[in-house]
């Protein structure tokens, strides 16, 4: 029955051609619309570090009195967390943008990385080709070692395991332990409140031990907060951070009951430090999740969701004005119902033909919303904005992009259909 | 009227379908449409430089650890000054469309509490070098343009300001700014206005300045404690590759040891940098055109399919109409006259839903309220709309002939 009303649908498609290319236009529009601000959201809406940062959570330390929870730590402070060891997996860092060269001071690059202290690998879920993982005796000895991803180590020499070989950062010589695969968040998730722009992740090249790193002239990107907080007190790329506050602490917490028993422990710890005078100020601790973080700090850029509901709004736009076509086009041909039902067929039966009828004029503008779609993401991409980089088509985005198309067939079918399974057919036909 | 209403009501379920519409056109055009206004803003706005083919800009300077002292600034302000060609020289701390930094205030009267966000422009010799108009009063004097200013970059400290006509009229409302003394929120001192400028373009575009464009004022003084300076040059003639080449090579001499890695300093034209500056807000500007158009010819296709099927469904009757001797001019004016009232009722309701769907992203976003102008305008454009979308079916039924109506019993 179905291959029958499927051919029947077929049949007055080809019949009714600039109807039917209307309607697959004006629904093609629609969905191409909505499928191209779908992708940014899905972007955007995801997970930072798949199956990683669900579990990840950032320590905040801010006195009562601010409103807005401030992520940044000077480093003696988040040394003396780390030290406290209450977390298995938890490592503080900050940005860094390094000139590297290899050994002799030759193919030298800027290259983004980190600088880090802790279990920086388990905490981010970067995993490593070849080479270790720092120790800790290392990270208290301030041993100048670094951890270089596979595109800095072809880039500097020519090759992926270079474990052992010695790179330059600033004129000192530090040993390559370990190679990472290259590893980029989808999203920026860190250091939301530092100068740096754009929401998208960017990639990490390079992972210093913070104290070496410092001992050897490179520092943060960023100082963050120093001292009094006065507009002009930011500086970049220095080692001279007394006071400043330029560190986020990242904890991998499994279960609940961790979570809870690690918001405790910081309690106890902002309590006790104010208690020594560390504190000028009463201090309040909390624990954050990489989306609770994100969406604090509105590291989605508003125009990604305004845009999807100004699509979305649209599709229903598009989708009432297909209601109008496809009615009219029932209707017109009523007289064809009306000799079905007069020659036995069930009112049930006609509605199933015209929904199969819509449903295929549906597929027809999902297959037009294709290059639509490839059409608006590649405009997306040519926009200076932020987040252009995010415009990159999914295969699931086809798949749901099909199913969009079917279902909105199906729905402005579904009232014309009922309509014409309604209609009379001895009127229809003496009508007609 | 009774005569329209009466065959619409009889079946109520077509003109209910052109409504919805309508009213679903009428919101999604409106909010695009004010979106569309306010990323136009800034490009219809006066920048306030002067002769702007004259004017070169150092931009990408980042200080590697301490912030470069401001003897070296000046002694590379008075290089530069010398180089041939060059009239001016300033030193900023930022610039009009140089977004990368922003220095904000929230300016207010002494005594009142009515704050104005506004841009401030921290530098020497920025009113002669920016070619900016001066309105009133005068310029800083020579010994107010050497004053070196610290981590406070002068919200702390007494000492004079030029503002623009716009934040005069804002802040004075009622008489004269010249001569009168402003302040800043968290600031215990107050400066003195003591010239004031046509136009000078804020320099942050994110969100919604439409009223606030305008809205900035000057600090004289050399920025010594900012990591992240910025150099305005004005040439004797329009800049050519040779300047900017030779004040490259200068830049780059004094400041290049302490760049931070990765980062070079920009010299361009200013049309360049605008150009930048004002690039997301043309693409926005762009798009949401195209969805205002996109938006305007969906609807209009569909009510001129819908008219053209209630026409289609109408021969019987129009026939009769037609034979009992209506002109074909009375058969057009009936149905733009139900065009008129099916839109005007979408109209209605599609302004409740525009302004119901913006109360809803004021709640949720950085979102302006709608203006009440757009309500006139947006009924005039969809009323045009929908009186040409008729017009084709419409003519279509004047031409149907009255033995058609005999035909079809």
């Amino acid at each position: 029955m179905f291959g029958y009303y499927l051919h029947l649908a077929w049949q007055r498609c080809r019949h009714h051609w600039a109807s039917s290319c209307l309607v697959a236009l004006t629904l093609a529009i629609g969905i191409a619309a909505c499928m191209t601000t779908l992708t940014l959201v899905d972007t955007f809406a995801g997970a930072p570090i798949p199956g990683v940062s669900n579990h990840l959570y950032v320590t905040t330390l801010t006195p009562t009195t601010d409103t807005a929870p401030d992520s940044q730590l000077a480093w003696p402070l988040a040394l003396a967390i780390l030290h406290a060891r209450r977390a298995d997996t938890q490592a503080a860092l900050a940005q860094t943008r390094p000139r590297v060269s290899d050994a002799d001071g030759r193919h030298g690059t800027v290259t983004s990385g980190l600088l880090a202290s802790g279990r920086i690998l388990a905490t981010l879920g970067i995993a490593l080709r070849f080479g270790r993982a720092w120790t800790q005796r290392e990270l208290d000895a301030h041993a100048p070692v670094a951890l270089i991803d596979t595109h800095l180590a072809e880039r500097l020499f020519g090759a992926d395991d270079v474990v052992g070989r010695s790179i330059t950062l600033n004129k000192r010589r530090f040993r390559v332990i370990g190679v990472t695969v290259p590893w980029q968040p989808r999203m920026r998730f860190s250091d939301v409140e530092q100068a740096v722009p754009g929401p998208l992740g960017r990639p990490v090249r390079i992972i210093l031990p913070i104290g070496a790193a410092l001992a050897a002239g490179v520092g943060p990107l960023s100082a963050g907060a120093c001292g009094n907080g006065g507009p002009a007190d930011t500086a970049f790329g220095t080692v001279k951070l007394h006071g400043c506050a330029w560190l986020e602490l990242w904890t991998r917490l499994d279960t609940p009951a961790a979570r809870a028993g690690y918001v405790r422990f910081l309690r106890h710890f902002a309590q006790a430090r104010q208690h020594h005078g560390y504190f000028a100020k009463p201090m309040h601790a909390a624990l954050y999740g990489t989306r609770a973080w994100m969406d604090l700090n509105a590291m989605t850029p508003d125009g990604v969701a305004l845009n999807a509901l100004l699509a979305g709004a649209f599709l229903l736009l598009c989708m009432s004005q297909v209601v109008g076509l496809v009615t009219a086009r029932f209707l017109d041909g009523r007289a064809h119902a009306a000799i079905r039902r007069a020659l036995g067929a069930t009112r049930g039966q006609i509605l199933a033909q015209h929904l199969v009828e819509s449903t295929l004029l549906g597929a027809g503008g999902g297959l037009v919303a294709l290059p639509l779609t490839l059409l608006g993401l590649w405009i997306v991409r040519a926009q200076p904005v932020g987040y252009a980089a995010a415009a990159q088509c999914h295969w699931d985005m086809f798949v749901l992009l099909l199913i969009v198309a079917l279902a909105a067939g199906a729905l402005v079918g579904a009232w014309p259909a009922w309509r014409v399974g309604r209609q009379p057919p001895a009127r229809c036909i003496k009508q007609g | 009227m009774q005569r329209i209403i009466k065959p619409l009501l009889r079946h109520p379920a077509m003109p209910m379908l052109l409504v919805v519409q309508v009213a679903l056109a009428c919101a999604i055009a409106g909010n695009a449409w004010f979106m569309l206004q306010q990323k136009m803003a800034p490009l219809m706005a006066h920048v306030g430089v002067g002769q702007p083919q004259r004017l070169l800009v150092v931009t990408g300077l980042r200080a590697r650890g301490t912030p470069w002292p401001a003897a070296t600034l000046r002694g590379l302000e008075t290089q530069l000054r010398q180089l041939p060609d060059v009239e001016t020289v300033s030193n900023a701390a930022t610039l009009p469309m140089a977004g990368q930094a922003q220095m904000l205030a929230y300016a207010y009267r002494p005594g009142r509490h009515a704050f104005v966000n506004t841009s401030v422009y921290v530098g020497d010799n920025l009113v002669k070098t920016l070619g900016l108009h001066l309105v009133a009063g005068r310029d800083f004097s020579a010994a107010e343009k050497a004053t070196t200013l610290n981590a406070g970059m002068g919200y702390h400290r007494a000492g004079p300001v030029i503002i623009t006509r716009a934040l005069a009229r804002r802040l004075f409302p009622d008489g004269p700014a010249l001569g009168h003394a402003i302040t800043f929120t968290g600031s215990q001192s107050q400066r003195t206005v003591v010239g004031i400028v046509a136009h000078l373009m804020r320099n942050d575009l994110t969100g919604d300045h439409r009223h606030n464009l305008d809205i900035s004022m000057l600090f004289p003084g050399t920025p010594a404690r900012w990591p992240a300076p910025h150099f305005a040059v004005r040439a004797k003639h329009a800049v050519d590759a040779r300047l900017i080449q030779s004040v490259r090579r200068l830049v780059t001499q004094q400041l290049g040891p302490r760049l931070l890695a990765g980062t070079w300093p920009k010299v361009e034209r200013f049309a360049v940098l605008r150009a930048r500056a004002l690039a997301p807000a043309r693409a926005a500007t762009w798009l949401f055109a195209a969805v205002t158009l996109i938006v305007l010819i969906v609807t209009g296709t569909g009510i001129a399919g819908m008219t053209s099927y209630q026409v289609r469904q109408r021969t019987r009757q129009i026939g009769v109409q037609r034979a009992l001797g209506a002109p074909r001019r009375a058969v057009v004016r009936a149905l733009q006259c139900e065009n008129l009232l099916l839109m005007g009722l979408g109209i209605g309701v599609g302004a409740v839903l525009a302004f119901a769907s913006n109360a809803w992203l004021i709640e949720h976003y950085a979102f302006s309220r709608l203006p009440l102008s757009l309500l006139p305008v947006g009924t005039a454009v969809l009323i045009a709309i929908g009186q040409l979308a008729v017009l084709v079916p419409a003519r279509k039924a004047a031409g149907i002939a009255p033995v058609s109506a005999l035909r079809a019993i």
